[in-house]
C-alpha cells in the first residue's frame, strides 16, 4: 500500500495545476450550490407561514387570494361554523382578509407588485408570530399601515413615510416580521384599505382557527359540504405549498440541470489534470513499480489523489458560497405575481449536495488516469525518463 | 506553422479532446442559460413602437370601465383602442403544459391594434361571427392537439365563470412564443358576469409612434381626477414591467454564468500551461532551428485558439440540437412563455467567450515559452 502521505504531498507538490483544477471544480460547486440557495431562501420564506390548525378559505375555483372576493354574508356563514376555536374570552377566531395589488417602485427604481392585507383585529389571534420590529402597530380608521420588514428594505419605506394606496394616502407606522410570507406584504386596517380600493363589505378569504390538524379537516369537510358557499377550503401550509413549489420548483431543476452540465464539464478538467499528473510522473510510477508497489495500490493512489482533489474542491466551493447567506432578495410569486422577499440559504442539505458533487466529479474524472497509470510498464516508464 | 499548430493539437489527441469538451461544455451551458433568460424577460421583441397599453394606476387587478374605450379614442394620433383582458382560468389541470395565456378580446377591434398576426380571413369571420368562439396559435393547437371546430372548457378563477369555446380560427406569428395563447369574446365573459362592464387593459395604435409621450400624458392627464386614474406606457415598457418583477434573478443568471466563465477560463489555461510546459525543450529546439520568438509565440496561441473555436462550435452545436430536445422540458419546468430560441446576441457572446478564452489561456504559456532562454530550455532535458 502507497502511503496516504504520497498523495496529498503529491498535490501540493503540484500545486499550480491542482488550484486551478481546485478552483475550476469549486467555481461549479459554487454555481450549483448558489442555485440551491435561491430555491431554499425561496422555500424558506413560505416555510414559516401558515399554522396547520387553520383553514383558509377562498372563492371556488381560485389559487390565490387577491384572486377571490365574496360579499361579507359568506364571510358571516363561515365565522359561524361549528369547529372555529374561540378565544378566552368568547371571540370567534376568525379573519375575513381583502388582498389586492399595488404597483412599486424598488429601491433601484425598477417595478413590482406588492401584496396589500386590510385585516380586521382578530387577524393577529391566528399569527402569534405577529411581532412589530419598529414603530408601532396600525390603529384603524387613521390612515396608517405597517409593511413587512424585508419588504420596507427592498421598497425603501420607512416608518413616517406616506404612500398612496388606491385612492387614499397612508402612512408607514411600523415594520413587522414573524409571519413568514406575509413578511413581503403590506398591512393595514381592513375598513381603511377596503374603503380606499373601493373593495368595502367584500372579502379576499377567510382564516379560521381550528382546534388541532385533524379538527381542520374536519371544518374544511363542513365548509365544503354547505350548499350555500361558493367556496373552497384548505389549511395554510396547503395554500402555502402550492406558492412554494411552484415558485422554487424551477430552481431546484435548474440547479440540477447545471450541475449535472457543469460537473461533466468539470470531469474532463478532473481527467484532464490527472492524465498530466500520470504523465509527469511516469519515472515515479516506475520507480514505485520497480520497488514492488502492486498495479493496483498505484491505482488506488491516484485514485485517491483525484478524490481528495475533488472533495477539497467541494469544500473550497462551499466555503465560496457562505458570503450568499447575506444575500437579501425578491423575486416574483409565480402564483400571485407579487413581490416575494426572500434570503438566500445555503441549507446543509445544499452544501452537502455541492462537496458530494466534486467528489463524484473527482472520482470520474479519476478512474480513467488511475486505471491508465496502473497499465504501463515499467520499462516503458523508466525509459521515457 | 499550420502544420506545427494541427500536429501539436493533434500529438495529445485525449488533452486537446479533453479541453475541448469542457470548452464545449461550459459554452453549452452558458448559452442554455442565455436562452433561458431570455425566454424569462417577457419582452416584446416585435418592438412595436406604435402601441400602447392603458391600465389602471393602482395594478392589473383593478380593471377600469368600458367607457374609456370611446373616450381614449378621441386623443389625437390615436387610430385605434382595442380591449384585452388576462382571464387566466384553468384549462384542464395545474400542470404548467396546459397553462397558456388566455385572453379576452373584442374581434370587432381586435385586428386594428394588433395587426401582425397572420389569419385566414373565413376563420376570423366565423371567429367574430360566434360568441363561444375561440382563436389560438397554431404552435398551441399542434401541441394541444387540437383543431377546427373542438370545443374546450376553461374554468374561471379571476372571472368566476366557467367558459366553454370551440376553436374557429387559428393564426399565425412570426414568433413561436405569440402564437401559444387563445383569444375569446370579451361579450361572452361580461354576459356571463352580468355585464359589469370593465375592462383590464385598453392597447392604443398611434398614427405616428414620435408622438407616444404625447398620448401617454394626454391619457393619463384624461384620467385624472376620475375614480380610476390610468396608466399608459409602450408596448414595450408594458413587456419590461413583468420582466422588472422578476428582479435580480436575472442577476444571479449573469453571476452563475460569470462563475461558469471563469471556471473554463482557468480549465482551458491549465491545460494550455501544462501543454506548453510540456514542450519547453521541443521550444528550445525549434528557437535554435532558427525560429523567432513571435513565431512561438503565435504557435503557442495559435493552438490555444484553435481549442476556443472548435470548442465554441461544438457547444453551440450542442445548444442548437438542445433546444429542439429540450423545449418540451423546458416549458414543463415553466420558465417563462416566450418560445425559446437561439438569438444572436446569444450566440456572439458565446462565440467571443469562447475565442477570448481560448486565446488568454494561450497567452501567458505564449510568453513563457517564447522567453525562455534557449540554454535552459536546452539544460532541462
Amino acid at each position: 500500500m502507497i502511503p496516504i502521505k504520497y498523495t496529498y504531498r503529491n498535490l501540493f507538490e503540484r500545486r499550480g495545476v491542482a488550484f486551478m483544477t481546485l478552483a475550476s471544480i469549486g467555481f461549479v460547486v459554487l454555481v450549483y450550490i448558489g442555485v440551491l440557495a435561491l430555491a431554499g431562501g425561496l422555500r424558506a420564506a413560505f416555510a414559516d407561514t401558515g399554522d396547520p390548525s387553520v383553514v383558509i378559505v377562498m372563492r371556488d375555483g381560485t389559487r390565490a387570494e387577491m384572486e377571490s372576493s365574496y360579499a361579507q354574508e359568506s364571510h358571516r356563514l363561515l365565522t359561524a361554523m361549528p369547529g372555529v376555536e374561540r378565544t378566552a374570552d368568547g371571540a370567534v377566531m376568525a379573519s375575513g382578509e381583502t388582498v389586492t395589488i399595488q404597483i412599486f417602485k424598488r429601491i433601484d427604481g425598477t417595478e413590482t407588485n406588492v401584496m396589500v392585507r386590510g385585516v380586521e383585529p382578530g387577524a393577529f389571534a391566528l399569527r402569534p408570530g405577529f411581532e412589530i420590529t419598529e414603530g408601532r402597530v396600525f390603529e384603524p380608521g387613521r390612515g396608517e399601515i405597517v409593511v413587512g420588514r424585508s419588504l420596507a428594505g427592498r421598497l425603501g419605506l420607512r416608518v413616517g413615510d406616506e404612500r398612496e394606496l388606491g385612492r387614499n394616502t397612508f402612512r408607514v407606522v411600523g415594520t413587522f416580521a414573524g409571519v413568514g410570507a406575509h413578511g413581503s406584504e403590506i398591512w393595514g386596517d381592513y375598513r381603511d384599505l377596503g374603503d380606499s380600493f373601493r373593495r368595502s363589505g367584500f372579502y379576499s378569504s377567510t382564516r379560521l382557527q381550528a382546534a388541532s390538524p385533524a379538527a381542520a379537516s374536519d371544518l374544511i369537510e363542513t365548509v365544503k359540504a354547505d350548499q350555500r358557499l361558493h367556496v373552497q377550503a384548505l389549511t395554510e401550509p396547503e395554500y402555502y405549498e402550492l406558492q412554494s413549489e411552484t415558485s422554487s420548483g424551477q430552481f431546484i431543476v435548474l440547479g440540477n440541470v447545471l450541475a449535472v452540465l457543469m460537473a461533466i464539464g468539470a470531469c474532463f478538467a478532473a481527467a484532464n489534470t490527472m492524465y498530466a499528473q500520470v504523465a509527469a510522473r511516469a519515472r515515479e510510477i516506475g520507480t514505485l513499480r520497480a520497488l514492488g508497489f502492486k498495479r493496483r495500490s498505484i491505482m488506488g493512489s491516484f485514485f485517491l489523489e483525484a478524490v481528495l482533489l475533488g472533495v477539497v474542491a467541494g469544500g473550497f466551493g462551499a466555503l465560496l458560497s457562505l458570503p450568499l447567506n447575506a444575500i437579501q432578495t425578491g423575486t416574483m410569486n409565480q402564483v400571485t405575481f407579487s413581490e416575494i422577499t426572500f434570503q438566500l440559504r445555503t441549507t446543509p442539505f445544499a452544501l452537502f449536495s455541492g462537496i458530494f458533487l466534486a467528489t463524484v466529479t473527482g472520482v470520474l474524472g479519476g478512474l480513467l488516469p488511475a486505471f491508465g497509470a496502473s497499465r504501463q510498464k515499467i520499462t516503458d516508464l523508466l525509459r521515457e525518463a | 506553422m499550420i502544420k506545427l499548430i494541427r500536429r501539436n493539437l493533434l500529438r495529445n489527441k485525449r488533452r486537446t479532446f479533453l479541453t475541448m469538451a469542457s470548452l464545449a461544455m461550459a459554452l453549452f451551458i452558458l448559452s442554455l442559460l442565455g436562452v433561458v433568460n431570455d425566454a424569462l424577460s417577457f419582452a416584446d421583441e416585435s418592438d412595436f413602437q406604435d402601441r400602447l397599453v392603458v391600465r389602471n394606476a393602482i395594478s392589473l387587478t383593478f380593471p377600469l370601465p368600458e367607457a374609456y374605450e370611446q373616450r381614449l379614442r378621441t386623443i389625437d394620433n390615436v387610430i385605434a383602442v382595442t380591449p384585452q383582458n388576462w382571464f387566466q382560468g384553468v384549462y384542464k389541470d395545474q400542470r404548467p403544459e396546459n397553462f397558456f395565456p388566455r385572453f379576452t378580446v373584442d374581434p370587432e377591434t381586435f385586428r386594428s391594434v394588433f395587426y401582425d398576426y397572420a389569419w385566414n380571413e373565413e376563420e376570423y369571420e366565423a371567429f367574430a361571427a360566434q360568441r363561444t368562439a375561440f382563436a389560438a396559435g397554431r404552435e398551441l393547437t399542434e401541441i394541444q392537439g387540437w383543431s377546427i371546430g373542438d370545443i374546450i372548457t376553461i374554468k374561471g378563477d379571476i372571472f368566476p365563470v366557467d367558459v366553454e369555446l370551440q376553436l374557429r380560427a387559428i393564426f399565425e406569428f412570426d414568433e413561436p412564443g405569440q402564437e401559444r395563447q387563445i383569444f375569446f369574446h370579451r361579450r361572452y365573459v361580461e354576459e356571463a358576469m352580468g355585464n359589469p362592464g370593465q375592462n383590464g387593459t385598453y392597447w392604443l395604435r398611434l398614427d405616428d409612434p414620435e408622438g407616444a409621450p404625447a398620448v401617454i400624458a394626454a391619457a393619463e392627464a384624461m384620467f385624472e381626477n376620475s375614480d380610476n386614474q390610468v396608466r399608459a406606457e409602450t408596448a414595450e415598457a408594458f413587456a419590461a414591467s413583468f420582466t422588472e418583477m422578476l428582479g435580480n434573478i436575472q442577476f444571479f443568471f449573469s453571476m452563475i454564468g460569470l462563475a461558469i466563465v471563469i471556471s473554463i477560463f482557468l480549465i482551458t489555461a491549465n491545460t494550455m500551461a501544462m501543454a506548453a510546459r510540456e514542450r519547453t525543450t521541443e521550444v528550445s529546439v525549434l528557437r535554435t532551428l532558427g525560429f523567432r520568438r513571435n513565431q512561438v509565440l503565435g504557435m503557442v496561441i495559435g493552438e490555444s485558439l484553435a481549442v476556443g473555436v472548435l470548442g465554441s462550435a461544438l457547444g453551440l452545436g450542442f445548444t442548437a440540437v438542445a433546444i429542439r430536445g429540450a423545449t418540451p422540458f423546458l416549458e414543463q419546468m415553466g420558465f417563462g412563455f416566450g418560445g425559446f430560441a437561439l438569438d444572436a446576441q446569444v450566440l456572439v457572446t458565446a462565440v467571443t467567450i469562447g475565442i477570448s478564452v481560448g486565446l488568454l489561456s494561450g497567452v501567458f504559456p505564449a510568453v513563457a515559452a517564447a522567453r525562455l532562454k534557449i540554454v535552459d530550455g536546452l539544460r532541462r532535458l
